[in-house]
Order: C-alpha cells, then structure tokens, then sequence
C-alpha cells in the first residue's frame, strides 16, 4: 500500500486556491446577489426569483434577445463562409504572397475595437460619412445607417464581421491543415471535380472546427457590447441593444442584482445555443 | 494496522468542497451585501464635518474629476487661486469621461476619486454612494437657487454642491425676423413663437425655423426645461409620476402642431448636419438652454453675430420666462479618502467670491469670462455687475443681464428622481418618435408611464 504524500496536492494547490478565490467564489456571490435587491451600497433585500420573474416578463430583455439573435444571424452564418472561402484560399500552395495575406486578414482581429468603432462612426455617419458620399456620387440617396432601426443592426454587424472574420479564418485554416493531403489525391484519381472535393471533403472534415468556430461567437455576439456601446449607445430607439448591453445597462443603474441574474439568465441560454449547435454540427461525426 | 491512506481523487475533492465552502460560504457570510465590509456608504448616508481647521494650516491631497475640454481649463485656472487661498492642499486635477466612468467607480470602490463633476440629472441614481451635504451647505441655503437645491436633493439630504444654473433661453436670428417684420419682444408665448415661424416660413418656405432635437437624451432634458417652466416635473417630491398632466401634454401637443405645420428642423445638438441647418439659414429659433452661446461663439460662421438671446415665451400669458435645462454639481464620493478638503475646494469655487469669479470672470481660455451658465449662488447674479462680459458674436449683447433675469423666473422643483438617465430608453425614445410624426402626444404619455412605472419606479 502506497503511503500518502502531501508534496504533489501542495504542487497544484495554487491553481485550486486562485480558481477558487477569482472563478467560485465571484461565482456564486453573483448567484446570491440575482437573488436580492441591492444597489452596490446600503441595505440589500432578500427577493428571492423576483428577479427573474421581471426579466423574464420584461418585453425589453426579450427585445435585447431578439437584437442579439439578429445579429446573430446577420454574423455567425456569414463568418462561417466567408471564414471558410478564406481558409480555402490561404491553404492553397500555389496562392502568392500567402503571408501577406494572412498578414492582411488578421490585422483588423487586433485592431483596438473601440478605435474602429468610432472609425465606424465617421464613414457612416447620415450627413458627413464617406459611404453616404461615394453613393452621392453615384446619384444614390444616402442611407441613415446608424439612425435607422433598419439599418443600424447590419451596420454594428458588418463591424463585428470586419474585426473577427480574420479569426474564423485562422481558426478554419487550422482545421483545413489537419485534413490528411492523401485524401484529396484520391479523391482526385477517382475523378472528383475540385467542386466535390470541397463539398464531400473539405467541410465535412472541418465540422469540428466549424462547431468550435461557432460556439465560441455565439458566446461573442451575445456577449457583444462595446460595438453599440460607442457606435449606437444602444439605439435607435433600443435596436442595438444586445443582450450584452441590456446587462450594462443595469449594472450603471446600480441595479446589481436584476444585472447578476440578467448575467445567469445569459449564460443559460447561451450555453444551451452552444450545445445544440456542437450537436448539430457533430450529427454526422457519430460521436 | 496503519491508517487508510487518502486516495489523490478523494482528497482533491476534499479539498476543493473545503476551499469552495471556505471561499463562498464563509466570504460570503462576512461580504454579503449590506453586511459591514461589503462596501458602500452603509444604510445612513455618509454625513460630512465641516473642516476645522485654518485655510494656511490645512494639509493634504485630493484628486478631483473634471470633464475635458475647455471647462477642464477653466476650472484648472480657479483651481490655481484655491491653491493660494490653501497652501498646503495638493490638486490633482484630471480631466475623465465622467458618465462612462464614475458611476462604475462609485459601485466599485477603486480609485474612488475625492471630488467630482456631474450632471445634476445623474446624482440623485448614486446618491447611497456619495456624502450628504446638508450640514455643509446650510449656511449658504437661503442663497442658492432653489432649482439647484432640489434637483440635489434626494430624501430631504443634499448630495451636491450646486453649481451651474442653465437658464432657457430663446434664440433668434435678429436679422430674419426683421426681415420679416416678426417682433422679437412681442413672442410672449409659445402661440407667438408658432406664429412667427410661419411668418418667417412664409417669407422664405426654405426655412424649417424652430429646432428640435434628435438625441433622446437632449430632448427629454429639453423637455424637462419646458415642464420647469410650468412649475411641474417627471415626478413630485413623493417620486410619483406626473407625466400625464396638462402641462406635459400642452408641450407635447405644441411640438406635434409644429411638426405638423413643418415648422421644425430634427437635428442632433450642435452635429453637423444641425451646424449646417443653422448657418444656412434654415433654423431661425433655437429655444434652448444658455450653453447654447457655445454655437455662435465657437462654431457658427456664416451667421455669427446674428443671433440673440431672449427670454423663452410662456406657456400661458404672464407665466414664468425661463425653465433650467440640465446643469451641474460637486460630488463628495462616500469613499473619498480627503472628502473634508474636496469639500473646501468646491465651496471655494460654488460660494467664495475669488473663486467663481475665478470661474466666470475673464480668463486665458475664455478672455469674455465663461458664458455658458451663470451660478446658482444668488449674490453672484447681480445684473448690473456682470461676471461676463457682453459678447460680440451676439452682436454685443449682454447675454448676462439676459440670463439672469431669465434665470430669476425659474420656479423650484422637486428633485430628479435617481432612474431619470434610465427613463431616457422610454420617454426620450418617445418624445423621438412624436417629434418624428409617428406618435402622438397621448401615445408618448401613455406608453412612457407604463414603462417608467413598470421598469424604474416599481422597481427603485
């Protein structure tokens, strides 16, 4: 029989005190708080899933919801073809100035956001912007794109893409580079056009890659704040206001525990969101 | 039989319940909100002493927020004379973004500056996190605006130290009405004012004459400004709602008619596209807080030194001249490590005279003085001893003696409720959507209180 030794638990010790100390227990202190009604400062009450119930009939959570599911639905599926269509071009040998363009597309994904927020601001502003400009000289009328309800969402969400779309990439050329060249030179000698290849080959074997691509910009657009925090302030009339800064919202209200519970109410459904698109996209992979 | 040794999974679990049981259960006990320890001003509100001390012998150092820009200079320079009034008292005066960052501070506890600037219509929502005042300022009570008074008044305790009062005033292109033969001194009431821009429209059917503003926050202060004339506000001093009442729907309704009659340019304070609409000659009358001096001063070319200030017309015949439209006060954070000096540098610059006429009077960045606000300490206002001086993009006039005869009609308040920035997402958002033509006053009130009583006071 092997004899206790403390030496190893003293090893890994450290990890569990600081998980502990900055992940568990900020953890459930923001579970105890979306349980209360407190404003960060004074008295705090006890009000049990009150703050539940009101976010849950909230029309405007619901709405912020919404904004985020638009906008999800205007980047995500984008982003996954246009990541792949990228992948594909960069993993191809015979494509010159390869590291230029890797070069290219990663650089807006460590661009400062905020920088290119405000950017985003002065190309499109209504009256002064250079997208309204260039359609001027078209003889086109001039779009309200951050004014607008129906224009404001594809607008933040063409900033998202512009920033991250470089990320997909990387992440998609990563799964491309795993996929085994033999199985491409066979496909080849069994006559399949570079059209089949990419269809029976290609993305059937970057799901994974794809699955982690979208749970983890899930996470980003519901998580998405600092876009209409600067560029729309959440509106107009509230269209931009994601889930993300719809939580803020409450939080510069000092309405700390509606925030914790919006945060818990938040990670639910994303986490939900992100297992069924990993299943969905994993169907076919048998496991 | 020697002892059973622990397995590596058993005690790992062990040790992770224990830590996590010692971390959330017991830390949580001893932080729990509203337990001592667990931060903020605890359920009485923090109550200041007045320093003891004399000015020369004070000691000490305290780091203030200002925003940036020219206003940053200006109380810069005042803060100079304070440092030779107190030697010994160190300034770190730093220019920030206020609204993005002070409230989060507050709630945070971190780098808690010991003074700051803020909007009157922010202070009541964060009063739990900054000093009451109420002792400080009561010798200088009888001589400060009551307006400013009451908007810094939560729980009959005073959070800031009033500074700025922002009289409304009318604003007018002199040569358009002449041109038009509109008489500036007969637009007694706001009828008059519809009426002359349909002269004015008449004349020149170019011209969308009356400004309305197009940021949601602005234009529920505009409207805030209007209410205050009328003698009422969003909430009375109980913190109920009076939106549906006839002086808001009189406002509402006035503002739909012009729309209506298109009478009105929907612009966004002082953007381009509203620097355009003034300058080319389409905006004839800006009703508008005193900080609008700004535009001609700094901004406006092609109609500099056409434009002049009266008295806003009244709601009803003989009614009050003038409404506040936003302003701004000191804050003493609960968490300020040097509240007392904070304290003796704001009453410096609020009620001393060295100090704000240090403020107002003629300075490097401002060689007129600064004349977008008066004090709301009254033996500041004397009309006839201006701490301005005339101003020559108004065409000389004496915009303080304006202002300040203006400001003497404004009638008290009862104090900004702390959810007021939050109503903005509902009645800011609506007042858009009247000013817009898509709803009418009747929808802005209905669908703003439900809103209002539903996210924010039911909930406050």
């Amino acid at each position: 029989m092997r004899s206790f030794r403390l030496s190893p638990y003293l090893f890994i010790a450290p990890f569990f005190v600081v998980f502990a100390a900055f992940g568990l227990y900020p953890l459930s202190y923001a579970l105890q708080l979306s349980f209360m009604r407190w404003r960060g400062a004074g008295e705090a009450h006890w009000v049990g899933a009150g703050n539940y119930l009101y976010l849950l009939t909230s029309p405007d959570f619901w709405a912020s919801l919404g904004n985020s599911a638009v906008m999800w639905l205007l980047i995500v599926p984008v982003q996954v073809v246009a990541g792949l269509g990228g992948a594909v071009l960069l993993a191809n040998a015979r494509l010159r100035l390869r590291a230029l363009f890797r070069v290219a597309f990663i650089a807006p994904f460590v661009t400062p956001l905020v920088a290119m927020a405000q950017v985003w601001i002065v190309v499109f502003d209504q009256d002064h912007g250079l997208v309204n400009h260039l359609l001027g000289l078209a003889g086109l009328p001039g779009v309200e794109w951050l004014t607008s309800t129906a224009w404001a969402k594809p607008t933040l969400a063409l900033l998202f893409l512009w920033k991250t779309t470089g990320f997909a990439i990387i992440i998609l050329l990563a799964g491309l580079q795993a996929v085994p060249g033999g199985v491409y030179e066979a496909a080849a000698l069994d006559g399949a056009s570079r059209w089949r290849q990419f269809w029976s080959i290609t993305v059937p074997l970057v799901r994974r890659s794809t699955a982690f691509l979208v749970v983890v910009q899930t996470l980003a657009v519901f998580q998405m704040f600092a876009e209409p925090f600067v560029v729309t302030e959440g509106g107009p009339y509230g269209s931009t206001t994601t889930a993300g800064l719809y939580l803020y919202k409450h939080i510069t209200a000092s309405d700390l525990g509606t925030g914790a519970a919006n945060s818990f109410l938040l990670v639910l459904l994303v986490f939900g969101l992100s297992l069924v698109s990993v299943r969905l996209l994993r169907a076919k992979d048998g496991t | 039989m020697s002892p059973t040794p622990i397995g590596r999974r058993g005690f790992l679990k062990g040790g992770l319940g224990a830590a996590a049981l010692a971390a959330t259960g017991g830390a949580l006990a001893a932080c729990a909100p509203g337990a001592p320890g667990a931060g903020g001003a605890g359920a009485q509100p923090s109550k200041l002493a007045r320093p003891t001390a004399s000015a020369s012998s004070v000691k000490g150092e305290i780091t203030v927020w200002n925003r940036s820009g020219d206003l940053f200079k200006v109380f810069d320079a005042a803060i100079g004379r304070f440092r030779q009034a107190y030697p010994n008292v160190t300034v770190r005066h730093q220019a920030v973004d206020i609204d993005a960052k002070l409230a989060n501070t507050l709630i945070s506890g971190t780098d808690v500056p010991d003074g700051s600037f803020w909007d009157d219509a922010r202070i009541g929502g964060q009063a739990e996190h900054l000093y009451d005042l109420t002792d400080l300022i009561a010798p200088y009570r009888e001589r400060t605006s009551a307006y400013k008074l009451s908007v810094n008044t939560v729980g009959g305790r005073i959070y800031g130290v009033p500074w700025d009062l922002d009289p409304g005033l009318l604003w007018y292109r002199e040569d358009v009405l002449e041109s038009a033969g509109v008489d500036p001194a007969g637009l007694a009431t706001y009828d008059d004012l519809l009426t002359a821009a349909r002269t004015v429209k008449e004349k020149d059917p170019r011209t969308r004459p009356i400004h309305l503003e197009k940021t949601p926050f602005l234009s529920q202060l505009w409207l805030e400004m209007l209410a205050n004339q009328q003698g009422t506000s969003l909430t009375d001093a109980q913190g109920r709602l009076r939106l549906d009442s006839p002086e808001y729907r009189r406002i509402l309704t006035w503002v739909r008619s012009a729309v209506d009659d298109g009478l009105v340019t929907h612009a966004p304070y002082l953007e381009p596209a509203d620097i355009s609409a003034l300058d080319g000659g389409q905006q004839v009358f800006v009703p508008w807080a005193i900080w609008w001096s700004f535009a001609p001063q700094q901004l406006l070319k092609a109609t500099k030194g056409r434009w002049r200030a009266a008295p806003l017309p009244a709601w009803t015949p003989g009614g009050a001249r003038s409404g506040a439209m936003g302003g701004s006060s000191f804050v003493i954070p609960a968490k300020a490590r040097n509240p007392e000096l904070a304290w003796l540098l704001y009453e410096f610059l609020c009620f001393k005279e060295p100090g704000y006429t240090a403020v107002y009077g003629p300075n490097d960045v401002y060689p007129g003085g600064l004349s977008t606000s008066i004090p709301s300490y009254t033996p500041a206002l004397d009309p006839d001893k201006p701490l301005f001086r005339p101003i020559e993009a108004l065409g000389g006039q004496d915009l303080w003696k304006v202002a300040v005869e203006a400001a003497a009609t404004i009638p008290a308040a009862a104090p900004i409720p702390g959810w007021w920035a939050q109503s903005v997402d509902y009645l800011g958002d609506n007042l858009q959507r009247l000013m817009s033509g898509r709803m009418s006053p009747d929808q802005v009130i209905t669908e703003s209180v439900e809103k209002i009583q539903r996210n924010l006071i039911d909930r406050s």
